[in-house]
């Protein structure tokens, strides 16, 4: 009897054990043709001339042209700026909520991670609505203070990087947090101990301490600016790197300036592989200052500057959703000009977007659904290889993950343009002309968050529940099927549907690969608002935003969680 | 230098977690606070290093009453628990962070700094991170940047728990030979009673945020005041009873065993409920003292130095028995009637402040 098992056993496990390897290499195939290849694919371009031959010729090009070097920078000078804008918002606010106790403290941190879930095509549609020439403010500057000129709030690289930094401080903030609650309270009594005063242990304990953390942030906000070319296109600011790779790869004439828009979006790709690295070197420290056993109490503010406290924070969440409430005024309001506010409203927009014109909407929520079927389907066992097992390739599985949250979508969006436009042997069409290139463009950006998801929900189902359930005799599958999985399908699902909110957001790479009959919400605001039909871009962006709201309440329902770890 | 406590109290919302502690600590000496988590240990030692402010009391180091200053200006030096080392700097950064704040010139720093990496075995140590090092490493690195700064008291925090046994009980050793060395006061937080027995000229026993006794490690154990003491400090056995009479040359108490005759504690009075203490090592098994219980076995145990006994005398009362030197035993069978006897001088009359249980 006892011998049969034993011979039974090695049978059945050789006879499954080649799934688990045709599933691990369809993630890797997978992988391989929708994003190694694409990059890979980028830099060979920018290194390569028209028959094939190795040539730096390219970057000299880009490097001679006096446009191109201003381009880059105030590309760099803006995404600079931002990173110092945001750190200095995202910094204080975080200190703020962790550290100090005041009234609507926990309003306030839920109120704060608001903008990073908004659609940010739409929070740039928002401000020229309210900031604009003729906007609500500039109206009442007018109106009030007999101002002759108005005043040119948005329109420029000061506009670009106000819109920006008020989307993107969440990031460092988010980020700042998490570090800030994890430091050991023993580490700054210890400073205290020896006799640092309190701003020098804020500058030599703290806030190294937090580094890690905020380097993550400050890159995605860095690489996010770098590479955001709708913003500064709406804001009529074109001498920017971003911008040109988009006008560049568009135009599809002057072969030299594709190769410069090829270029470009090669920095881009070097851009997240820096970020990339520095993530890595920061895992070893991240680890070491979780090591805490309590945390620093917050200190009570005295009413006065919890009056202080209140009015910044307030100010600051103003500023971020004048935007919201500028394109819901666009989106119902006729004739809407010269005035702080519509004089008659209309749902004639909204009409025109969803009933006359419905293919926005449909093929957005198609191609989104699409895509996170693609991202459960491969990036769910992905989380469970990270998590559980150590297969080879596990560390490169682990680092393509981060690689690209950190890769920008006009440079994938580049990227595939170049790679899947030949039509691969045995086919008369390549890839880019259909629209399956949409919906996995959309899974590979939104592939991350699924992953990270379902990484972190499985950490919580301990190894032991597994084995538990193996000890009374269920096979791996059966106890995956009845432990597992009930326990991480709150992870599943927040992740996913993170990644289907913001593939509906996703306005960069689709707005490269987007053809006729394609066209999504993203790609209706941009082309509706560069044609000068704002009210039904405005409409559209009041879609995006009633789909975010309703996912980020789902979201806190499901899993009564913040969104912390998403981002970096 | 020596600290002097005075009723002082510490409380955290409706929770008394330091109740009236008055303690005197002489300088020099390894002063230990002692007893299970929550009882306040901790508290009493950030009261000291001024991380709390007491409710009410007074804290004096030397002839300088410090209770309402900062930690830094009370020349401390302070282990914690976890040691928190910052993790962003080198063994020398950590070490010197104190000094550097202190505006000396860079030789004193690298003479201060060698000094101490040479107090603690660390030399050569100097520029790895704290996460390149051991437990007990990092462990010497914190009391090495507690001990850079002169302190004039010195403040260890359960500096041992996160150790591997062996080494503990080394660092443990180098700990006391470092303090006696120094001559420094020192002011030691641990729940391990045999740690604190072993390490301390004097011991403090807490529970919920009271001082119950503060005596020489030896006093404590053999003549603990209070069952609690008793229980915490060592094994022991409890006998439930009520005391028949007080004299200075021993007391009688009647138990579920009979009238036993023991030494009686402050407190106890005749008439009134008390306990019997005794341990299992100074039972023995067959005729010996002048007290004699009949009982049987239960159950054996083998720890190695000594051999335990489970026995149940009458009543139900269980009772450990401990035979050293097991070597020259034959053991006994459960179930088998023994004899177990026990000196009145070793045998405590406590008031029982832990309960009827």
């Amino acid at each position: 009897m006892t011998s049969a098992r034993a011979e039974a056993r090695p049978r059945a496990g050789a006879g499954g054990a080649w799934w688990p390897a045709l599933g691990i290499a369809a993630i890797w195939i997978f992988l391989g043709v929708f994003l190694v290849y694409p990059l890979a694919r980028i830099f060979y371009d920018a290194f390569s001339d028209d028959a094939g031959r190795l040539t730096v010729r390219h970057f000299v090009d880009f490097a001679t042209d006096g446009f191109y070097r201003r381009s880059l920078w105030n590309s760099l000078v803006l995404g600079l700026g931002t990173v110092a804008a945001t750190s200095v918002l995202g910094f204080a606010i975080a200190m703020l909520l962790v550290r100090y106790d005041f009234v609507g403290r926990s309003l306030f941190s839920n109120l704060t991670l608001i903008p990073i879930v908004a659609p940010p095509l739409v929070g740039v549609l928002g401000f020229t609505f309210i900031l604009g020439r003729a906007g609500t403010v500039n109206v009442l500057l007018m109106d009030w203070f007999d101002l002759l000129t108005p005043i040119n709030f948005v329109y420029g690289v000061h506009g670009v990087l106000l819109v920006e930094t008020l989307h993107l401080f969440p990031m460092i903030t988010l980020n700042v947090v998490d570090a800030l609650a994890k430091i050991d309270p023993a580490l700054e009594e210890a400073a205290e101990s020896v006799g640092a005063p309190g701003w020098w242990k804020l500058a030599t304990i703290t806030l190294p301490l937090t580094t890690p953390g905020y380097v993550a942030g400050a890159l995605l906000v860095f690489i996010w600016t770098f590479s955001d070319f709708a913003t500064p296109l709406v804001l009529g600011v074109h001498d920017l790197l971003a911008a040109q790779a988009y006008l560049n790869i568009v135009q599809f004439v002057d072969r030299r300036l594709f190769r410069m828009g090829i270029v470009i979006s090669a920095f881009m790709v070097l851009l997240a592989v820096l970020f990339l690295i520095a993530a890595r070197r920061y895992v070893a420290i991240k680890d070491y200052s979780s090591l805490s056993y309590s945390r620093v109490a917050r200190r009570r503010l005295s009413p006065a500057r919890q009056v202080l406290a209140i009015l910044f924070l307030s100010l600051v969440m103003l500023a971020s959703f004048i935007p919201y409430v500028g394109v819901l005024l666009a989106s119902v309001g006729r004739g809407w000009s010269m005035t702080p506010v519509p004089l008659h409203y209309t749902l004639q927009f909204f009409e025109r977007v969803i009933v006359e014109t419905p293919k926005y909407v449909v093929n957005s929520f198609l191609y989104s659904i699409v895509a996170v079927g693609i991202c459960i389907v491969v990036g769910v066992p992905i989380a469970w290889l990270l998590a559980r097992t150590h297969v080879p390739g596990r560390d490169v599985l682990d680092g393509l993950n981060t690689l690209i949250l950190a890769v920008p979508g006009t440079a994938i969006g580049i990227a595939y343009i170049r790679a899947f436009h030949e039509p691969p042997p045995g086919f008369d069409r390549g890839l880019t002309s259909f629209w399956i290139i949409l919906p996995l463009v959309l899974a590979i950006r939104r592939l991350p968050y699924t992953v990270r998801g379902s990484y972190a929900s499985l950490l919580l189902v301990h190894r032991s529940m597994e084995e538990a359930a193996a000890s009374v005799g269920a096979g791996r599958l059966r106890s995956f099927r009845d432990v597992t999985l009930p326990l991480m399908w709150r992870g599943i699902l927040v992740g996913s549907l993170f990644s289907f909110m913001t593939s509906l957001q996703e306005a960069s790479a689709v707005l490269f690969l987007s053809l006729g009959g394609w066209e999504t919400i993203t790609v209706g605001i941009f082309s509706f608002y560069i044609a000068g039909s704002a009210s039904e871009a405005a409409a559209l962006g009041v879609i995006l935003l009633v789909v975010a709201a309703v996912t980020v309440l789902v979201i806190n329902r499901v899993a009564g969680t913040r969104m912390g770890g998403m981002f970096g | 230098m020596n600290i002097a406590l005075r009723a002082v109290s510490k409380k955290f919302g409706a929770t008394a977690a330091v109740d009236h502690a008055t303690l005197d600590i002489a300088d020099g000496e390894l002063f230990t606070l002692l007893g299970p988590s929550g009882c306040g240990k901790t508290t009493l030692l950030r009261l000291m290093a001024g991380f709390y402010r007491p409710d009410g009391g007074e804290i004096w180091f030397g002839g300088r009453r410090v209770d309402d200053l900062a930690p830094h200006v009370r020349n401390i030096g302070m282990v914690f628990q976890n040691y928190a080392l910052w993790p962003h700097m080198t063994v020398a950064a950590n070490i010197t962070y104190g000094l550097k704040l202190r505006k000396l010139s860079t030789t004193e720093i690298a003479r201060r700094l060698a000094e101490g990496l040479r107090k603690v075995n660390l030399a050569g140590l100097a520029e790895r991170y704290p996460g390149q090092l051991s437990g007990g490493q990092q462990q010497r690195v914190a009391l090495a940047r507690a001990l850079v700064l002169n302190p004039d008291i010195l403040l260890l925090d359960e500096p041992l728990s996160n150790l591997d046994a062996k080494i503990r009980l080394q660092v443990r050793a180098e700990i006391r030979t470092l303090q006696k060395d120094l001559g420094i006061t020192t002011v030691y937080v641990t729940h391990d009673q045999e740690e604190a027995l072993s390490l301390s000229d004097r011991v403090a026993v807490m529970r919920d945020g009271v001082i119950l006794q503060t005596a020489p490690p030896r006093e404590l154990y053999e003549r603990p005041r209070s069952r609690f003491v008793a229980d915490f400090v060592g094994v022991n056995n409890f006998v439930p009873g009520v005391c028949r009479d007080v004299a200075a040359d021993g007391a009688t108490i009647d138990t579920a065993l009979g009238v036993v005759r023991g030494v009686a504690a402050d407190g106890v009075t005749p008439g009134g409920r008390c306990v019997l203490a005794v341990r299992p090592e100074n039972l023995v098994v067959g005729n010996g003292g002048d007290n004699i219980v009949e009982a049987r076995v239960i159950l054996a145990s083998y720890l190695g130095h000594a051999l335990r006994y489970d026995v149940e005398a009458a009543a139900g009362v269980r009772l450990k028995v401990d035979v050293r030197d097991p070597l020259h035993h034959q053991p006994l069978a459960a179930g088998q009637r023994v004899r177990i006897g026990f000196g009145s001088s070793a045998a405590l009359v406590l008031t029982d402040d832990v309960g009827a249980s």
